[in-house]
């Protein structure tokens, strides 16, 4: 029982106990210990009271002589009442090994205490001086009480103290822990609903309604993490069908088209036409598994390597250069804004990558004669790169989603001109952005669509 | 040209074998680690190439048992693209590199390069058909006519010149002209073909310029009653 609640309930429930059951006992025993000693005291005090009355009376040998025989048969024969008259006047005196106890201190107002040989518990003893009288000097009168019985009381006590606590902390353990078990069990329901949950049943969640207070906090922290679990699981089942489905065009054509080339004698001429269409589909299929590796690779947290500093408008303006037959075609110019004067530590070839794709992207999304921008923004820690270009504005649900793999906002909208963009294109974007220690964004404004990414100044 | 290709995959090396026998060149065939570096060894080869995972022997290690003896220059092919490996096989002495799937003109063009290395320098002018290129001047002419050229026309134009006869890719041709080296999913290279095209053949009976569907571009003077298929001049109707 590694780290158990019913455990840690207990110990803390029979700690609780014993702390209460000590300090209970502890007072008792001052209480009953006071009123013992009270109650001795008052019954010395009535005694004392009594003898001295007597004692204090006589003033002749004659009489003492009376109050001598009378104190004997005072004395129990179990001595647990003892006198003693001390005596300048030996024949004023009374009591057993008088010689020794002489020289004992008292104090005339409080209970002290004697020790008698022989004895195994002191004696509580009262003394007083009383005034000579007739014959009789000054006497001091002592009474003496056995304290067995006081002793024997207070440990009885004390023995039935202890005997109660433990039993009483036996039992606090016991009610703990069928407590604590009876208390836990909404937790333990809990855990055996969550034991439930599959893949299969992944919309399937916790009913946070049906929970104590204390855990539906839990409850909802679960189902929030179930919530996170459910889109990423259905987005990597999406992104398996996409590829699937990717693979799968080029795929049917190319089994088709040889199929069919082959089910009928075919002039080498007519073979051809098939080859170099099949090299066509099959070159797709290398194009998409070489953006998916390049994924991978970013994915298992590749880092750009051999990063040199580079003046980043000199880069914008090489890949640009790139575009210029397309851009001419298309009516189209390109004006690069912002900082020009910008360095940052890149890798040239995954930038130009980078920017390639999202200048083809806003070439493929302008009308003609459109004006792209490309805006080069050197922030504190990173640079910022964007091309803005007119079009049709982008729903705002679509925008963080544009850098998923194969994310289309208008699935019938392919190929545009001729060029087969697979719908990796800004996912490689973001890729870059990431490997060099940036992000990619998107925003859609007053018909001006605009997608960038930026560049850690120094990235690792 | 004398080469050796040491891969296990019989299809691939197959194909290899023929489309280099076709080039003109002498190949041999070793199926494993332990054959290749005993042909390797044995053979002077002029380029070598070595697959990196090998039965009996990978490799790397047939590599670093080659260059022990000679320096035989070597391309390496790997299906995994992982920066270490490149690393390390340059590091043991690789000329160079290809990533499967890669292209056969890619690989056809690599090996050029390798045993074109250190030849002598390439003449200031180029002639293909009645097209007349100076390199220095940096001019081109059709049956002495001048053609005015934008400075990317031009490199274009040369680089394909300079390759004449042989198909360059789209890849090759925008790594070649733009140093853009990864597949651009672009229409940028059509677009220059089409505007050199319109250029340099349009005005012309004779077609240099062809278009390899597929496959990619070459420049070459043909024979005008070769056949031709039709698709094969799709684009130059275009143009």
């Amino acid at each position: 029982m590694r780290h158990s609640i019913i455990a840690r309930l207990v110990m803390m429930f029979a700690a609780a106990a014993l702390v209460i059951f000590s300090l209970i006992g502890g007072v008792l025993y001052a209480v009953v210990k006071n009123e013992l000693l009270r109650h001795e005291r008052d019954g010395l005090v009535t005694t004392f009271n009594d003898i001295e009355y007597m004692v204090s009376r006589v003033g002749t040998v004659d009489r003492w002589a009376r109050v001598q025989t009378k104190l004997d048969t005072l004395t129990p024969a179990d001595g647990k009442v003892r006198f003693w008259v001390f005596s300048n006047d030996p024949q004023f005196s009374y009591g057993k090994d008088l010689a020794e106890l002489h020289d004992f201190d008292y104090d005339p107002n409080n209970i002290g205490r004697l020790r008698i040989k022989g004895k195994e518990f002191p004696m509580h003893t009262l003394t007083k001086v009383l005034p000579a009288y007739l014959d009789r000097p000054a006497i001091r009168l002592t009474i003496g009480v056995d304290t067995e019985p006081y002793f024997e009381t207070l440990r009885t006590f004390v023995a039935a103290m202890i005997g109660l606590s433990l039993a009483g902390i036996f039992l606090v353990i016991l009610f703990g822990y069928w407590i604590a078990r009876a208390g836990l069990q909404p937790l333990k329901k809990m855990s055996d609903k969550a034991q439930t949950l599959s893949p299969q049943t992944l919309s399937e969640r916790l009913t946070v309604s049906a929970l104590p207070d204390e855990l539906s906090d839990l409850a909802q922290a679960f189902n929030g993490a179930l919530d996170r679990m459910e889109n990423a699981y259905k987005q990597l089942e999406a992104f398996n069908a996409d590829v699937a489905h990717e693979l799968r065009t080029p795929l049917a054509n190319l089994i088709g088209e040889t199929q069919v080339a082959l089910s009928r004698e075919r002039s080498a001429p007519e073979f051809e036409i098939v080859l170099q269409s099949n090299l066509e589909e099959l070159d797709r299929l290398r194009s998409i598994i070489n953006d998916m590796l390049f994924l991978a690779r970013c994915d298992q947290g590749e880092a750009a390597t051999s990063l040199v500093h580079t003046a980043i408008a000199d880069e914008v303006q090489k890949t640009i250069e790139f575009f210029e037959f397309v851009l001419d075609e298309m009516q189209m110019s390109v004006e690069v804004v912002g900082d020009i004067d910008a360095k940052s530590m890149i890798e040239t070839a995954l930038f130009r990558r980078a920017l390639t794709n999202l200048l083809q992207n806003a070439i493929q999304h302008s009308p003609a004669g459109a004006r792209i921008t490309v805006s080069i923004d050197a922030q504190q820690k990173d640079v910022q790169v964007a091309v803005s270009n007119p079009g049709e504005p982008i729903e705002q649900r679509h925008l963080p989603r544009l850098f998923d793999r194969f994310y289309r906002v208008d699935s019938a909208r392919r190929d545009f001109d001729g060029v087969h963009g697979h719908g990796l294109g800004l996912a490689i974007v973001k890729a870059i952005a990431l490997m060099h220690g940036g992000t990619a964004f998107a925003s859609s404004r007053s018909g001006k669509t605009t997608i960038g990414f930026t560049i850690g100044g120094k990235a690792a | 040209m004398k080469i050796l290709i040491v891969e296990d995959e019989h299809k691939m090396a197959e194909y290899l074998c023929k489309g280099l026998t076709e080039q003109g060149c002498t190949v041999d065939l070793a199926a494993n680690g332990i054959d290749g570096q005993h042909l390797a060894i044995q053979h002077d080869y002029d380029v070598i190439v070595l697959d990196v995972m090998l039965p009996g022997l990978d490799g790397f290690s047939v590599l670093r048992s080659l260059r022990t003896v000679k320096q035989t220059p070597v391309i390496m092919l790997t299906a995994r693209d992982r920066v270490e490996d490149r690393i390390k096989g340059l590091h043991d002495g690789a000329d160079d590199y290809l990533i499967k799937p890669f292209s056969f003109l890619e690989l056809l063009a690599r090996l050029q390069a390798l045993t074109r290395r250190g030849r002598a320098q390439e003449p200031a002018q180029l002639r293909i058909g009645d097209l007349q290129i100076d390199l220095l001047s940096r001019k081109a002419y059709r049956n002495n006519t001048r053609i005015d050229l934008t400075a990317k026309e031009f490199a274009l134009l040369a680089i394909m010149a300079r390759r004449q006869g042989e198909i360059l890719s789209k890849t090759a041709i925008a790594e070649l002209v733009w140093d853009m080296n990864f597949d651009s999913n672009t229409n940028v290279v059509e677009v220059a073909i089409k505007r050199l095209r319109a250029k340099i053949d349009a005005p012309f009976d004779q077609k240099l310029l062809h278009t390899i569907r597929g496959m990619g571009y070459v420049l070459e003077p043909r024979a005008p009653e070769a056949p031709l298929p039709e698709h094969d001049e799709h684009d130059e109707e275009d143009g």
